[in-house]
């Protein structure tokens, strides 16, 4: 009974459709000439997190970066095929883009906090959504994403300060905050350990088991102990190919393909 | 003479490349490697040693060696006319000069041709001495170099420490000639002072601006030297210009950078940084010619009166000519703001306006503010388009459609007048420095920012 596979194969016949969160098909993204994400069909599922793993440049980041339309902003990409978001398709033309982000926030895979001070980086996203009628809700929310950022205890004292005067691991975990303290539906977080020590590490995999409780947080890893600690779902990218997707026991313990086992083995990437 | 010593000295420093190099990689034996500096740095140290000195002997030698002739000849004179005033005495000299050189003499005589038959036995001598002597200098400093040249020889850093002397000396002469011309300005800013009875307080705020009225003993009236209006009239086309400028220019670099596409911004941005190449006499006359009586048609047809040579015009044309300043340097600081930043607040759910409104700007205004800074030293040192369109009347006011004037166009009216340079440069050269210490605040004030914000990425 202790079986985790088994475990998950009872939670798995539990979904249906409606926990479905992101629905993918087809997805196919060009930079210029570059066909960098090919043929991606994948399911993210409400109130759980997902783990990208893949070696460098396999196309982990581009894809995260579809999900809320990031790569908008970059003038050589090109996206085809279908992304929904709660049944809805993301690239319809009427759907705005901020909108969108509201609902689907991003951690960068640099920390990129504003030259601004601590609390008006935290502060950004509640104003700009209008989540705070006066200023004591908002000072509520900042400390609230400050402690679920594993951050407060550091910061409380010196909010005035500039969020670029922080360590590059504070900056991370800063930005970590910026991006809860709007709410957001889903969470997409690209490699947002890779700047931290083990303890705020640890830190931020307690927040994103804390997150998993309301959201569906998707999150890049270089870490297989990490992906394995943290994640139910694991997508495995090979070359901008979706290789393998499916419960993180079964991806780690008995992945069905043979790229996937080599590269969590160790022997590629 | 010289000029032929200055090319034997070179030639000869290159003669003495070739050899040290040749004897370098003799002494190094069959290891090339053994030799403490490259055999190339053996020839350079050789080189650069000889021809620095000869050149500095040349310089040296010829200047003082020139001076102890002049002193000579004016003993001479000295002794022939002992009544005689210094001027005399100089003009007696350059005279007998030009009759040695088979120039025109403004007079000449018998003290005359003695003199300058003098002069030539002298001149010959430091010539041929000079030239000897320097030749002595480049040989000897090769010949040392060849003596020393061995295994062990550190000509490397010889050669670093030579460079680093040669460096250090050009720097030297850009902060002396700044020195200089900064204490000349203090020099004759105290001179004019002093002659109007250190009565500081009456340029500074004295409102009447004609120091040459009535002028005869180069003593000036204190009442007529209060420099208000001109710094008025600079203060108002400044203005004027960066009302114009500063909009305009901030909000094509806000285009530029963020809104228009990479092909757009390739064509706009050399575009407008052609104004800025534009000479600003061609400014000055567009002025003139066509702005300034534009402005005051428009003018008569509202009924407004407006003068022929106003404010108005030379400010909005000068504001033209920044344009290009402010957006040229803005955009970049703009671009520069990294594209991560805006990811940031594009990834909260920030709209385009919102993110350069609350993110791009305020990480870009540092920047913006010392362009504008700069913009504004331009502004004010301007005089070419002032000097044309907005007239030479020291009017006090502060309606933009009257004729002001501007410390700079009064700088050229002083000098290119009629009056006396000694008497005019007085009052010129105190405009100069009050000018000189308003652009150097102001520039100090724009490169402190920009070093902050270079502090904010790092
Ligand atoms: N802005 C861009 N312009 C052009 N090509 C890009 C851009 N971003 C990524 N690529 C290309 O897309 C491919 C996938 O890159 P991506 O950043 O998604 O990899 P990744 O899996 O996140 O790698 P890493 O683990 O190193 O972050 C790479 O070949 C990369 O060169
Ligand atoms: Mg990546």
């Amino acid at each position: 009974m202790n079986d985790p596979r088994q475990i998950s194969a009872q939670t798995e016949k539990a979904l249906d459709s409606n926990d479905i969160k992101i629905r993918a098909r087809d997805v196919q993204v060009y930079y210029g000439d570059n066909h960098a994400i090919k043929d991606v069909d994948v399911d993210i599922l409400d109130k759980t997190v997902t783990a990208f793993i893949g070696p460098s440049g396999c196309g982990k980041s581009t894809f995260l970066r579809c999900i809320n339309r990031m790569n908008d902003t970059i003038d050589i990409a090109r996206i085809e095929g279908e992304i929904l978001l709660d049944g809805q398709d993301i690239y319809d033309p009427s759907i705005d883009p901020v909108q969108l982000r509201a609902k689907v926030g991003m951690v960068f895979q640099k920390p990129n906090p504003f030259p601004k001070s601590i609390y008006d980086n935290i502060a950004y996203g509640p104003r700009i959504h209008g989540l705070a009628r006066n200023r004591a809700e908002l000072d509520e929310i900042v400390e609230k994403s400050l402690r679920r950022g594993a951050i407060w205890d550091e910061v409380k004292d010196r909010l005035d300060a500039p969020g670029t005067s922080l360590s590059g691991g504070q900056q991370q975990r800063l930005c970590i905050a910026r991006a809860v303290a709007t709410e957001p539906e889903v969470l997409l977080m690209d490699e947002p350990c890779s700047a931290l020590d083990p303890i705020a590490t640890a830190q931020v995999e307690e927040l994103i088991d804390e997150l998993r409780a309301r959201y569906s947080v998707v999150i890049v890893t270089h870490s297989m102990q990490q992906a394995a600690r943290v994640s139910q779902r694991t997508a495995f990218f090979h070359l901008g190919n979706l290789v393998e997707y499916g419960l993180t026991s079964d991806i780690f313990t008995n992945p069905r393909d043979s790229r996937t086992e080599s590269y969590i083995t160790g022997r590629i990437g | 003479m010289l000029g032929t010593t200055f090319v034997v000295i070179l030639a000869l420093s290159a003669g003495w490349y070739f050899l040290l190099r040749r004897r370098a990689m003799a002494a190094a034996g069959p290891r090339l490697a053994d030799l403490h500096s490259r055999p190339s740095y053996h020839g350079f140290y050789a080189a650069l040693g000889s021809f620095l000195a000869g050149t500095a002997v040349l310089l040296v030698v010829g200047i003082g060696w020139g001076l102890w002739n002049d002193m000579q000849l004016q003993n001479q004179i000295g002794q022939a006319l002992p009544e005689s005033s210094a001027i005399e005495r100089q003009l007696v000299l350059s005279d007998a000069k030009a009759v040695a050189d088979g120039a025109l003499p403004s007079r000449s005589g018998e003290l005359r041709s003695a003199v300058a038959e003098r002069h030539a036995t002298l001149e010959t001598a430091r010539q041929w001495g000079t030239a000897a002597l320097a030749l002595a200098a480049a040989l000897a400093f090769g010949l040392l170099a060849w003596r020393r040249s061995d295994r062990d020889f550190r000509a490397r850093n010889r050669t670093e420490r030579m460079v680093t002397i040669v460096l250090w000396a050009t720097a030297a002469i850009a902060v002396l000639t700044t020195l200089g011309i900064v204490l000349s300005l203090i020099f004759e800013t105290a001179n004019f002072f002093s002659n109007i009875g250190w009565r500081i307080d009456k340029f500074l705020f004295g409102t009447t601006w004609s120091p040459l009225s009535g002028v005869q003993s180069g003593q000036m009236n204190p009442d007529k030297v209060g420099a208000v209006p001109l710094f008025a009239g600079t203060f108002l086309i400044t203005l004027i210009a960066m009302i114009v400028a500063v909009p305009i220019g901030l909000m094509a670099a806000i285009y530029l950078a963020d809104f228009a596409s990479p092909r757009t911004r390739s064509v706009v941005k050399p575009m407008l940084e052609i104004l800025a190449g534009i000479p600003t006499v061609v400014y000055g006359f567009f002025a003139a010619i066509t702005v300034a009586p534009f402005i005051r048609q428009s003018g008569e047809a509202l009924g407004i009166s407006v003068a022929s040579e106003s404010a108005l015009a030379a400010g909005v044309v000068m504001g033209i000519m920044i344009i290009p300043f402010i957006s040229s340097l803005s955009d970049d600081v703009i671009n520069a703001v990294p594209q991560s930043l805006r990811d940031g607040s594009y990834g909260l759910g920030a709209t385009k306006a919102e993110t350069i409104r609350q993110v791009v700007l305020p990480s870009a205004l540092p920047g913006i503010v010392s362009a504008v800074l700069l913009g504004v030293s331009r502004a004010v040192g301007e005089t070419m388009i002032v000097v044309m369109a907005a007239g030479q009347g020291a009017n006090l006011t502060l309606n933009p459609l009257e004729a002001v004037t501007t410390v700079t166009v009064q700088i050229v009216m002083l000098i290119t007048g009629d009056t006396e340079a000694s008497t005019a440069a007085g009052p010129a050269f105190t405009l100069g420095f009050t000018l000189f210490c308003i652009t150097l605040l102001m520039n100090i004030i724009a490169l402190r920012i920009v070093r902050r914000y270079r502090e904010l990425y790092d």
